[in-house]
């Protein structure tokens, strides 16, 4: 927002070049981001937080000025010759929806002569970035950026019998604006109307009809105060932003109205002249308590700020500011907080307006303070609660576990969107999926409007965009949130994906396979001491005869899935698998086996058995055999071919001996490895096709 | 011996021992001149016997001279053949060492969680426990407890995604404080990792980004502590010697707030085009927690204070690796990701 330091300047005198005012209002919390010359002055574009709408204007930048260099503050003036007549005797104000308008002050003026501006006034608005209309919405203009009070101009003989109506639209009622466009308004958006019609957007922008011309001569000032809220529903619901509707949604100050329309009424008569109607009318909802007060304790001021405050600096930095200051006792003030800082320091904002306020929570008097102390001066320390907090959590060392696992294991970490588009939704199986999923109501593309139940889509496309630029192989994992649906928490889960050769053949690297993907995944759960059984199953896309269930524990049910992709388009073949996290869990600590001091035994036994004899039944029939001192088995070859019959295949296996307490004999081994042979040969022997 | 005799035996071995190739010719000289039975020196000392006694001294000597010599010249070959020996050796088992050595395939974690890593163990050291929590939120954890009213202009500056059901996806990971401090009572003291989203997307926003934020509450903590938090936490990501700035601003859920700035990284201060000429970067987000927040959670303003603040982690992974643009941090190529070191 741009301010014109040369304005500032009209009320108070800094006595110092604009670069160091800029600074000092920087360090109070009103950043100062960039200052430029033109014309001779300096322009301030301030980031004013939508805290502080008493900052959205010249007076209000002033003030902390003021307080912040001690310099006197000079308000602006309001001396208005009054003619008998009264404003009351000619303008009428109801106030229908006093919750919306809780105040509503008018003035009139007659006779004023419409016209082009003074060149004082169009230079200060151009300053700033605001075109020149004609006199009166000019000072209107100016007004609002002097007081921070929007105001509005009728003309006053387009009003229905001078009433001012403040109500709700009616239904289906419409109002062309002053920008021309006709709108459709809606009970909700706060109107000001005439005895027949809306004239007004209440706070927000005036009507076409109603507007002052060259042409009028009567003239109906409005300086009003409007609920936030009512304001931004209401320009919320017609998509208009204006400097009116910018500040009332912030909201104004209460008690500048009547100073607001006098200034305004002031200026108009040293301007554009006319006679101005004695006094105001000024409907103000009598319920309103706008008091807020809160008590400072300067003792806990410096102890929350971690500062030695000084007391007297104190007072004066927020007498400066505009806060009333009784003291109570030592070092404690009965603080009265300024009309124009209501919103924002309510302690409740929940509280309907025309309830009284609690007192004001200390820490935003402190805040005042202690930005106004500035942060710089205060020094560092490091909190003193005692002991430390429970540190790492069971998710984060999980996680953690399971990234470094994978890296490990060759894999590279992605990160994708937890959104796709509603295609990738069926592609996949997902995990826990239940009902239908999440859907954004205002996605920022139809390329995320689902939240994931899978990971597969958004690793997938990953993979590809590494295959697109050239990769030869890839290996990514990712983890995340997956959104199984409706009513249903939030799942953690990990995705690999992965094919293709790595390196050269000096490498001595090899296609990456299905038995890679699954010996990573194996790998991931030993190493939290979780066993996984695969269970065949015919997963969406996945290659049909490649596709299994991940099993863990005694549970049936399925924790994750593995398998080759069914992605033609792919370099390569692609390997992909997804697992829930939440099962690595950190186990309870297990003292170590201590292997034997006496020397193991290696035998190999081959198999000729039935192609469709699965590995996991001879490992379990094995198992099944609780063999004697037999530490450790496993596959070492599968060979299909010369001299193995058609629809056979030889399995070669080793098998490890070794006793805890001596060396065993070959004797001893022959015999414990003959039985297993014989069990095996007997159940799964190769005895012809039949 | 006569010195003839003597003479002639040398003379005699030095031809032989000129003619030596190889490990054979050298152990058939040995045999021939000093073998223990049928040596010319054996023999020689073997003929003492015969020799009269006045010549015995004489022959004595001689022989023995010879016998000096022959194994002198028998050790100085023996080098000779190993030295051969030892080269062609080596030559046969030469390799070039200098061709390139077989890695292992290993994976590289991604920037952002190299960074939260890092931020997660400084705040460990600093005492601090993990707490995390949904990525889909409702509106009290997101916005009303956290001192956003209802229809209130701060929440313009959130860019909300909404779900279709009304509940939204986090756009900070304020809400996991707000869980916390419900959970339990001071001293608190937590840092919250994950991933935030909102309705943005250009060159400098990703709808979907990470953040940390953390949050101690405790009696007498105050904003000295927060500043003094900030400046460990900030030396120790970056280096000791970054300054750190606070200026006053505003965000709901903290009074006083304040936009922490840090000396630019890239020019240390200097002023470069990344930081605008001001020589500074704004890093973070951070404030006393506000008491109505306190309230909401149950916790009793009165008593306890506490600070609050948040930092993008996408950010400040772009400032490490020098990675120009976010989407660069999820498009997951590899040829950049692998450059990142564990």
């Amino acid at each position: 927002m741009e301010f014109s330091f040369d304005w500032i300047c009209q009320y108070v005198d800094p006595e110092e070049e604009a670069s160091a005012v800029a600074e000092r209002l920087t360090a109070a919390g009103l950043a100062v981001e960039g200052q430029e010359v033109r014309q001779g002055d300096v322009i301030f574009d301030v980031d004013v937080t939508t805290n502080r709408p008493d900052c959205m204007n010249h007076l209000g930048l002033a003030r902390e000025v003021s307080a912040l260099t001690g310099k006197t503050l000079t308000s602006p003036d309001t001396d208005i010759l009054e003619v008998e007549q009264r404003t009351a005797d000619v303008a009428e104000v109801e106030l229908q929806d006093a919750t919306g308008c809780p105040r509503y002050v008018a003035r009139v003026i007659r006779g004023v002569e419409v016209g082009p501006s003074p060149e004082w006034l169009v230079k200060r608005l151009a300053s700033i970035g605001q075109r020149s209309i004609n006199n009166i919405v000019d000072i209107s203009n100016f007004v609002l950026w002097e007081l921070g009070q929007p105001i509005h101009a009728f003309d006053l003989q387009k009003l229905s019998r001078a009433k001012i109506l403040v109500r709700r639209a009616r239904e289906g009622e419409r109002l062309v604006t002053l920008d021309g466009e006709d709108r459709e308004l809606d009970p909700e958006i706060l109107v000001i109307a005439d005895a027949e019609k809306a004239v007004a957007l209440a706070g927000i922008m005036g009507g076409l009809d109603s507007e002052v011309t060259e042409s009028s001569a009567d003239i109906l000032i409005e300086s009003a105060h409007f609920d936030p809220t009512r304001i931004r529903l209401g320009a919320g619901l017609l998509g208009i932003h204006t400097d009116a509707n910018h500040r009332f949604e912030r909201g104004a100050d209460p008690e500048v109205c009547r100073l607001a329309a006098d200034r305004v009424t002031s200026l108009v008569a040293e301007i554009a002249g006319g006679q101005v109607l004695a006094g105001a009318v000024d409907v103000r909802n009598s319920s309103l308590d706008w008091q807020l007060a809160g008590q400072l304790d300067l003792r806990r001021a410096s102890t929350f700020g971690g500062v030695e405050l000084d007391g007297e600096q104190a007072v004066g930095w927020l007498e400066g500011i505009g806060f009333e200051m009784e003291a109570e006792s030592a070092g404690v003030w009965q603080v009265g907080v300024p009309s124009w800082r209501y919103y924002d320091m309510r302690p409740d904002p929940t509280r309907p307006a025309g309830e009284p306020q609690p007192a004001v929570f200390e820490a935003d008097l402190f805040e005042e303070v202690l930005r106004l102390h500035g942060f710089d001066s205060i020094s560092s320390t490091l909190p003193d609660v005692g002991g430390p907090d429970a540190g790492s959590s069971a998710g984060h060392w999980r996680r953690e576990g399971v990234r470094r696992h994978l890296a490990i294991c060759g894999y590279t970490e992605a990160v994708t969107f937890s959104f796709y588009d509603a295609e990738a939704e069926s592609r996949f199986p997902g995990i826990g999926r239940q009902g239908t999923p999440l859907l954004l109501a205002n996605p920022i593309s139809e390329l995320y409007t689902v939240m994931q139940r899978s990971l597969l889509p958004g690793l997938l496309e990953a993979a590809e965009f590494n295959l697109r630029r050239g990769a030869g192989s890839v290996r990514l994992f990712e983890i995340g949130h997956l959104f199984p649906g409706q009513d249903c928490e939030e799942l953690e889960a990990v995705a690999l994906v992965a094919g293709g050769g790595m390196g050269t053949a000096w490498d001595r690297h090899r296609d990456y396979d299905l038995f890679d993907l699954k010996g990573a995944v194996e790998s991931l759960a030993a190493r939290f001491g979780l066993e996984l059984r695969f269970r065949p199953a015919d997963l969406a896309g996945f290659v049909a005869g490649t596709g299994a269930e991940i099993l863990a524990g005694d549970s049936d049910s399925a924790v994750g899935y593995l398998g080759q992709l069914a992605h033609e388009d792919a370099a390569v073949p692609l390997f992909a698998a997804e697992l829930r996290t939440d099962l690595c869990q950190p186990g309870a600590v297990q003292a170590v086996e201590l292997p034997s001091r006496f020397p193991a035994v290696e035998v190999d036994l081959t198999l000729t058995h039935a192609e469709s004899t699965a590995w996991a039944d001879l490992a379990d029939e094995i198992e099944a055999a609780a063999v004697q001192d037999l530490v450790e088995f496993g596959l070492e070859v599968r060979y299909v071919g010369e001299g193995v019959p058609a629809g056979a295949v030889n399995t070669t296996l080793y098998f490890l001996y070794n006793a805890a307490d001596r060396s065993l004999t070959q004797e001893e081994v022959n015999e414990r490895h003959e039985a297993v042979r014989h069990r095996l040969a007997d159940r799964f022997g190769w005895k012809g096709s039949t | 011996m006569s010195a003839d005799e003597l003479t002639r035996h040398q003379e005699a071995f030095a031809a032989e021992a000129a003619e030596v190739r190889d490990r054979a010719d050298w152990e058939a000289l040995r045999v021939r001149w000093i073998g223990r039975k049928q040596g010319i020196v054996r023999s020689l000392l073997a003929q003492l016997k015969d020799v009269p006694k006045e010549e015995k001294r004489d022959f004595g000597q001689g022989v023995n001279r010879l016998k000096g010599t022959v194994e002198a010249r028998l050790a100085e070959l023996d080098e000779e053949l190993s030295r051969t020996e030892r080269s062609l050796a080596q030559e046969a088992a030469a390799v070039d060492v200098t061709l390139p050595g077989r890695h292992p395939h290993l994976g590289t974690l991604h920037p952002v969680n190299l960074v939260t890593q890092h931020i997660v163990d400084i705040f460990i050291g600093l005492g601090y426990s993990v707490a995390e929590g949904p990525e889909v939120e409702d509106d009290f954890h997101n916005f009303e407890a956290l001192n956003f009213p209802q229809d209130h202009p701060a929440r313009d500056t959130q860019d909300t995604l909404f779900l279709e059901d009304g509940r939204l996806l986090r756009t900070h990971t304020s809400p996991v404080q707000i869980r916390t401090m419900l959970k339990r009572q001071p001293p608190i003291r937590v840092i919250c990792p994950g991933r935030v989203y909102r309705h943005d997307n250009d060159l400098r926003h990703s709808p979907m980004f990470h953040q940390v934020e953390g949050l101690a509450v405790g009696e007498g903590i105050s904003l000295g502590d927060l500043k003094g938090t900030l400046e460990a936490f900030i030396h120790r990501l970056f280096s000791p010697d970054t300054g750190v700035r606070l200026r006053p601003s505003y965000f709901p859920f903290t009074e006083p707030s304040a936009e922490v700035d840090i000396t630019c990284p890239f020019c240390r201060g200097d002023g470069c085009q990344t930081c605008s000429g001001t020589g500074w970067m704004e890093i973070l987000g951070a404030g006393m927690v506000d008491p109505r927040v306190l309230e909401n959670c149950n916790i009793d303003p009165s008593i306890y204070s506490g600070f609050a603040f948040g930092l993008g982690i996408d950010r400040v992974a772009m400032i490490r690796y020098g990675i120009p643009n976010i989407r660069m941090l999820f498009d997951n190529d590899e040829r950049l990701l692998h450059q990142v070191r564990i």
